[in-house]
């Protein structure tokens, strides 16, 4: 509810979506927000500036006795300029203009507070001490005249819904673009490609293979190849748990065009309810060069490319690769 | 797991984007696992599996996977049905046959997820949609 300053930084206002004039105006048509309910928001104002301190006053008071909420204002300095931004927001609440601008505000404020990592639960909680504080203060306020107060807090609870679901939108897509960051970043670091020696390049595959990924398997293991003008590429599958026919078609594609750039490929890894599955296939494995485990694997690549391996005792050195002449 | 099956081993799972290709996999594992099936029997599933709902979502947009474990005649199955209201296969014959596709695939789903399995059942009508149920022994 309150403002950037939680964290006490100055963290970038920009929201994480857009909402134009004409999805405001279809809100507030859902939520029966009308140019009355602004109207009567507007003529509280006198009564906001009154009553904004005390219930703030309340509202931190309760937000300190919690620890999941207290801990945001430890530093006395975060606090006090937190309260003030507060104290802005509830007399903003009556201030009336409730158009674009006022979303985009309201955006800006929930993006904060879903990458301060306050949970919506109690950001909720927040606004429900709010609306009851503000209940009993028009009460108060309105003395004799109650269906009046009455009136008054249904169109402040109209436009309070409105910012909730502001807020609200704001947590979700903030997460759902976490999410394909991080999908981003784990496919990512899951197609590496490495070289480990001139010449010859491991591909390790991690994990489910989607078409996606399956496509920037292939573009990162055939720029790999370019790039190292490797001949050979030991594409080791052992974290591969299911080969069904379109990961076949996947694998199958990637050896094909290795192949098409000079370099052959060795598959490794395949466990042995994975041969079987491709026996089911009927996929020929003849055509695919393959080697029990990675270490082999890597043995016959080193083969391919004229290496031997030397035993530590015929060097008095550690094992070694002598190229072979 | 050997005792008798207290709790339905029972999972009904929409098919609509390739993640729930993984999650149909993974449930059936979990299921199978469960329900004392040995290594094989749930890798063969699991990847028979992944071809229906695969099928699923390319040739029919969106459907379903409902998965159980029986028993059935002493024996423990684990009984697959992936159902869908796509367009049907017209000439279910020849789309068992290996290397038939009209998808640009290998072609060779149809036709692996009945040797994965030990029982494999298709009923589909143009226009209508497809059922396959497959059935997987535990022993
Ligand atoms: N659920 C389905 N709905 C409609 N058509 C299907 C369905 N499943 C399979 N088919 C048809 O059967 C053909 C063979 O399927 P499959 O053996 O899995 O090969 P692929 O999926 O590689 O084309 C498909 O190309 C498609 O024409
Ligand atoms: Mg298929």
């Amino acid at each position: 509810m309150a403002d950037t300053t939680f964290a006490g930084t100055d963290l970038p206002r920009r929201a994480e979506i857009e909402i134009d004039e004409q999805e405001v105006n279809r809100r507030k048509q859902f939520l029966e927000f009308r140019a009355d309910d602004a109207e009567a928001l507007k003529s509280l104002e006198p009564i906001a500036e009154q009553y904004a301190d005390p219930v703030i006053e309340d509202l931190y008071r309760h937000f300190l006795s919690f620890d999941e909420t207290g801990g945001f204002f430890r530093d006395p300095k975060v606090l006090e300029r937190v309260k003030r931004l507060q104290r802005e927001y509830f007399v903003r609440l009556t201030e009336g203009d409730y158009g674009a601008d006022y979303v985009r505000n309201r955006l800006g404020i929930g993006t904060v507070h879903e990458r301060i990592d306050l949970a919506p639960k109690w950001y909720l909680g927040a606004y429900s001490f709010y609306l009851r504080a503000v209940a009993t203060r028009l009460l108060e306020a309105f003395g004799k005249e109650p269906q009046k107060a009455f009136s008054a807090f249904l169109s402040l609870m109209k436009l309070v819904f409105l910012d909730i679901g502001l807020a609200v939108e704001t947590y979700i897509a903030a997460r759902d673009r976490t999410m394909r960051k991080q999908q981003e970043a784990i496919r990512e670091l899951s197609t590496p490609v490495l070289q480990i020696r001139d010449r010859l390049l491991l591909l390790p595959i991690i994990g489910v293979i989607d078409t996606h990924r399956a496509r920037l398997i292939t573009e990162s293991l055939l720029r790999s190849i370019r790039a190292n003008r490797a001949r050979v590429v030991v594409m080791d599958v052992t974290g591969v748990a299911t080969v069904d026919s379109k990961v076949a078609q996947h694998i199958l594609q990637a050896v094909a065009a290795a192949r098409l750039m000079g370099a052959s490929v060795i598959v490794t890894g395949l466990s042995s309810n994975v041969a079987q599955s491709l026996v089911a296939l009927g996929i020929d494995l003849g055509t695919l060069n393959t080697a029990g485990d990675l270490q082999g694997g890597i043995e016959d690549a080193e083969r391919i490319l004229g290496y031997r391996v030397v035993r530590a005792a015929e060097t008095g050195r550690g094992p070694q690769l002598a190229e072979r002449r | 797991m050997t005792g008798h099956l207290s709790e339905p081993l029972r999972a009904c799972l929409p098919v609509r984007e390739e993640l729930d290709i993984v999650l149909a996999r993974t449930c059936a594992r979990e299921l199978a696992r469960r329900g004392g099936f040995p290594d094989a029997a749930t890798e063969a599933a699991a990847t028979a599996i992944s071809e229906v709902a695969r099928n699923i979502i390319v040739h029919a947009g969106m459907g379903e996977i409902l998965l159980e474990v029986v028993k059935e005649r002493g024996r423990r199955e684990l009984v697959v049905l992936a159902c869908d209201r796509g367009p049907g296969i017209p000439d279910l014959d020849r789309a068992m046959l290996d290397g038939y596709s009209t998808a640009g695939g290998l072609g060779l789903g149809l036709s692996s997820a009945r040797r994965l399995m030990d029982e494999f059942h298709v009923v589909s009508r143009v226009g209508k949609g497809t059922v396959v149920t497959m059935k997987k022994w535990a022993a």
